[in-house]
């Protein structure tokens, strides 16, 4: 795979250049096989359905109505790659959704206040789940089953069952409601920074990428040329500035969400101790990494993450239903396991978890503007989820 | 070299290559009935990437094998031909008769209901083949070390396999359990079976074998007849090829004041462990013999303070940390998926911080990429998968951990297991290095070697019992050997 690639007994430099080349692009090819394949799917979608695909402002509404999957799928990422499976991550968003409404609508606290609530609930989330499976040893998988079903209990007890709105008591604020709609757009400023940061991105993320031996001497300037010849591509043809204007505040809050969690993963101490101890706990233990006190981290980060979640719940729908994050277990966990597909080698990645959530959310939004009835979103999440990952495995096995 | 008689496995032209990365190439060899061949070679040369190709697990890139003079596609499943490799590929908590039936066509009474009567007179057919006295009914995990390796090879043999290979099954075995396996290897061969036996156990190879391969770069170096050989001119050839600049002796060391106690154990005791005295001294290295079942690795966890003792203390002084090589490196060292970089920063990533909290990546980089190099980590690429590795570049990078560590008490648990003659003399240099760095060293192994040329005073672990530590040169090495 990508890792066989040192060189060893000199051979004739043209062969060997020849032979760079085609490990670089075989490699190339793996990695990208997944997005590839969405990418097809996308363009059949741009002939298929009567508005075409790629329109800046549906498909990003595709987006924003999705914001809470998206940050659930970034709370099972960092769960995942500290080797916490946490399905109490659904039970965490209903409850924090079911208080953002309620606590404001009917005991009447001040919004700011409830916020704080909220995200608090999220860090004792994160104690619990910590306390049972780190400190009593219990099974993951049984423990977050279980915190998740008291915390769904929890909000259903609180919410007697019912829907709960602003209607009756003390209605949600006005800016609240106003950044959950997706008509509040970025201001300017923030959507430049927005598109240098992207600009960067790219061309960090070709940076990890082996260049061909002819490109490789001067290989920074090529990428920046790349990134701008690309950019330029994507302007122009792709109505780049239609789909940055219709990035909503929600949407932007995501992504720097995102930012931040990767910085946290890749760029601290505490997200390589975290990732140490999700790829071996005793070898992470042995290094001296504080296996226990990760775990803690981890479910700290996975029930933040969650109450953010339910944050941007009550904002999408100013409203709480019974369960309502119940659905969003599938879809959060099918976008962290296709990361291990998206321009990676079989390990979770926090942006390629990002990456995958928006395809999956496109392909079952796309199908159902094509007709299909809303009714099948689960089972065209769980399919999308085999095929990708089973495809882009076999593509890497066949190559190991 | 070949016997007068037909060779019974022929390898034509095994060429493999990985992406650019040319393992093997051009490899014939032939192997005669009766013939006992030690396959010999640095970590990477492609011993394992050879042996893997005849088992199936990998294609060669091009070449045929030929077993009898028929070509065949690969070796996997033929029952004349048998691999033992160093993990044995026995289940523990299964009795020895249920090992030897796994994958062999059942003995049944009655439909789906097993003979039992039969099953037993075939397990002990078996265990006969490799000449071992024990009930099929215990446990595996009941064995020692030794009679593992002679039940897995055992049911190699009750396949009616005629060749086997053993790879690297040696290199966990005390010396004496090594010792029983070779000669029971060496009387199936004179019996006619042939075995190609993977080790990195000079001293081994040439007391067993008749013949010797020797693999360099991926490419045979040598293949003749092991009468005729002596341990300098193996190492003379496994030397030449690497590491031109570890000049490095493996001479003792000389004895140099030792200074404030580090570490102390006060009638420490854990399981069957101890109670155990120990001071551990700045500038010092103390080597501690036994065998693996000996307590000797559960005491490498105890000075780490991985485990607690249940009675006594582990007292560490103000200021002083500990790092680790734990004995086993697949299990216990190392994050697969992850880069060579990141298993070598895992243990000193606070090094590298920043203000702000972030990691330096440039610094960490730069910090690896030294210590790869003094290592001669192979590949030399910090970008590399460490699951990919070798065994003993795996070693390697575990060691560099624990040295990026920056501690100033060492815990090295067979620090050598597996790694070639050069990287040894590069480790025992390092081994040196941290002891005259103001360091206090603790090395734990059942190879009397590390122990003579690294350590200035030596204890021996015997049943979770320790001797008192003597100074080195008061030690022969036929007294060390006899305590283990």
């Amino acid at each position: 795979m990508t890792q066989e690639t040192h060189e060893r007994a000199p051979t004739g430099s043209r062969a060997r250049v020849a032979a760079k080349v085609s490990v670089w692009s075989h490699d190339l090819v793996i990695k990208s096989a997944t997005v590839t394949g969405f990418v097809a799917i996308f363009i059949v979608m741009q002939f298929w359905l009567s508005r075409g695909f790629f329109v800046a402002a549906p498909r990003m509404l595709n987006i924003h109505q999705n914001v809470p999957v998206l940050l659930l799928a970034t709370a099972a990422v960092v769960g995942l790659l500290a080797g916490a499976f946490d399905l109490s991550i659904s039970g965490t968003a209903t409850l924090t959704a079911f208080l953002a409404v309620g606590l404001t609508a009917q005991q009447g606290l001040p919004f700011p206040l409830v916020l704080v609530i909220v995200l608090g609930v999220g860090v004792a989330a994160g104690l619990v789940n910590g306390l049972i499976v780190s400190t009593l040893n219990v099974n993951v998988i049984i423990a977050t089953l279980g915190t998740g079903s008291i915390m769904v209990g929890i909000s259903a007890v609180y919410s007697g069952g019912a829907v709960v709105t602003s209607a009756s008591g003390t209605p949600l604020p006005g800016w609240f409601l106003d950044f959950g709609r997706f008509t509040t757009k970025l201001p300017l400023p923030l959507q430049l920074v927005l598109v240098a940061a992207a600009l960067c991105w790219a061309f960090v993320a070709l940076g990890r990428v082996r260049p061909p031996a002819a490109l490789a001497p001067a290989w920074p300037v090529w990428r920046a040329v790349l990134v701008l010849v690309l950019g330029a591509v994507v302007y122009f043809v792709f109505d780049l500035q239609g789909w940055i204007k219709a990035i909503s505040a929600l949407v932007g809050l995501y992504l720097v969400v995102v930012f931040l969690i990767w910085v946290l993963m890749e760029r601290t101490v505490h997200g390589r101790s975290m990732k140490a101890t999700g790829a071996n706990p005793l070898a992470a233990r042995l290094a001296g990494v504080r296996t226990g006190k990760e775990t803690y981290r981890a479910f700290i980060g996975t029930g933040v993450l969650a109450s953010l979640a339910g944050i941007a719940l009550a904002a999408n729908q100013g409203a709480a239903s019974p369960d309502v994050a119940g659905g969003f277990l599938l879809p959060a966990f099918a976008a962290a396991f296709l990361s291990t597909v998206i321009f990676s080698r079989g390990l979770f990645t926090v942006t390629g978890t990002a990456i995958g959530g928006i395809f999956i959310i496109w392909v079952a939004q796309g199908l159902i503007e094509a007709g299909l009835k809303f009714t099948w979103t689960g089972i065209v999440n769980g399919a999308v989820l085999i095929v990708a990952v089973s495809l882009s495995t076999l593509l890497q096995r066949r190559n190991r | 070299m070949t016997g007068s008689a037909a060779p019974a496995l022929s390898l034509r032209g095994i060429s493999k290559s990985f992406g650019r990365h040319a393992a093997l190439s051009s490899i014939d060899l032939d192997i005669t009935p009766g013939e006992f061949v030690g396959l010999l070679g640095p970590n990477g040369a492609g011993k394992s990437s050879l042996v893997k190709i005849l088992a199936g697990v990998y294609q060669p890139t091009s070449g045929s094998i030929l077993l009898d003079g028929e070509p065949v596609g690969s070796l996997a499943g033929h029952p004349r031909v048998g691999f033992v490799h160093q993990d044995l590929g026995l289940i523990n908590d299964l009795s020895v008769m249920e090992n030897l039936r796994l994958g062999a066509p059942p003995l049944v009474r009655l439909g789906p209901i097993v003979n039992r009567k039969a099953e037993q007179k075939a397990a002990e057919a078996a265990l006969s083949t490799v000449e071992l006295d024990i009930a099929p009914s215990t446990l595996v995990s009941e064995l020692s070390p030794a009679e593992q390796a002679l039940v897995a090879m055992a049911r190699v043999f009750q396949r009616g396999a005629r060749i086997m290979f053993v790879d690297e099954v040696t290199s966990t075995l005390p010396p004496s359990d090594a010792r029983r396996v070779t000669d029971t290897l060496a009387r199936s061969a004179a019996r006619g079976a042939s075995i190609v036996m993977v080790t990195h156990k000079l001293s081994e190879v040439l007391d067993v074998t008749q013949r010797i391969v020797l693999l360099i770069d991926g490419r045979l170096a040598l293949d003749r007849a092991t009468a005729g050989l002596d341990h300098a001119a193996l190492t003379g050839l496994l030397m030449n090829h690497e590491n031109p600049h570890s000049s490095a002796a493996t001479q003792p060391v000389a004895s140099h004041g030792a200074g404030e106690v580090l570490l102390e154990l006060r009638g420490a005791r854990r399981g069957a462990l101890g109670p155990i005295d120990l001071r551990l001294r700045r500038g010092e290295v103390t080597g501690i013999g036994g065998l693996p079942g000996s307590g000797l690795h559960d005491l490498a966890f105890l000075v780490h303070r991985t485990t607690k003792p249940s009675h006594g203390e582990v007292r560490l002084a103000a200021g002083a940390a500990t790092a680790l090589v734990p004995p086993h490196r697949e299990s216990q060292g190392g994050f697969d998926d992850h880069t060579v970089e990141e298993n070598m920063a895992a243990s000193a990533l606070s090094r590298w911080r920043r203000p702000g909290g972030l990691l330096s990546v440039s610094r960490q980089r730069q910090a690896c990429q030294e210590t790869a190099r003094a290592l001669a980590v192979d590949p030399p690429d910090l970008g590399y998968r460490f699951g990919a590795l070798s065994g003993g570049n795996k070693q390697k990078v575990i060691f560099g951990r624990a040295v990026l560590r920056r501690a100033n008490v060492y815990v090295l648990c067979e620090p050598t297991r597996g790694v070639d003659v050069a990287t040894r003399l590069e480790i025992y240099s390092l081994i040196r290095g941290l002891r005259d760095d103001g360091n206090a060293v603790l090395v734990l192994s059942s190879d009397s070697a590390d122990l003579f040329t690294t350590s200035d005073r030596i204890a021996v672990i015997y049943d979770g019992v320790l001797t008192p530590a003597r100074p080195a040169e008061d030690i022969s090495v036929h007294e060390l050997e006899a305590l283990l």
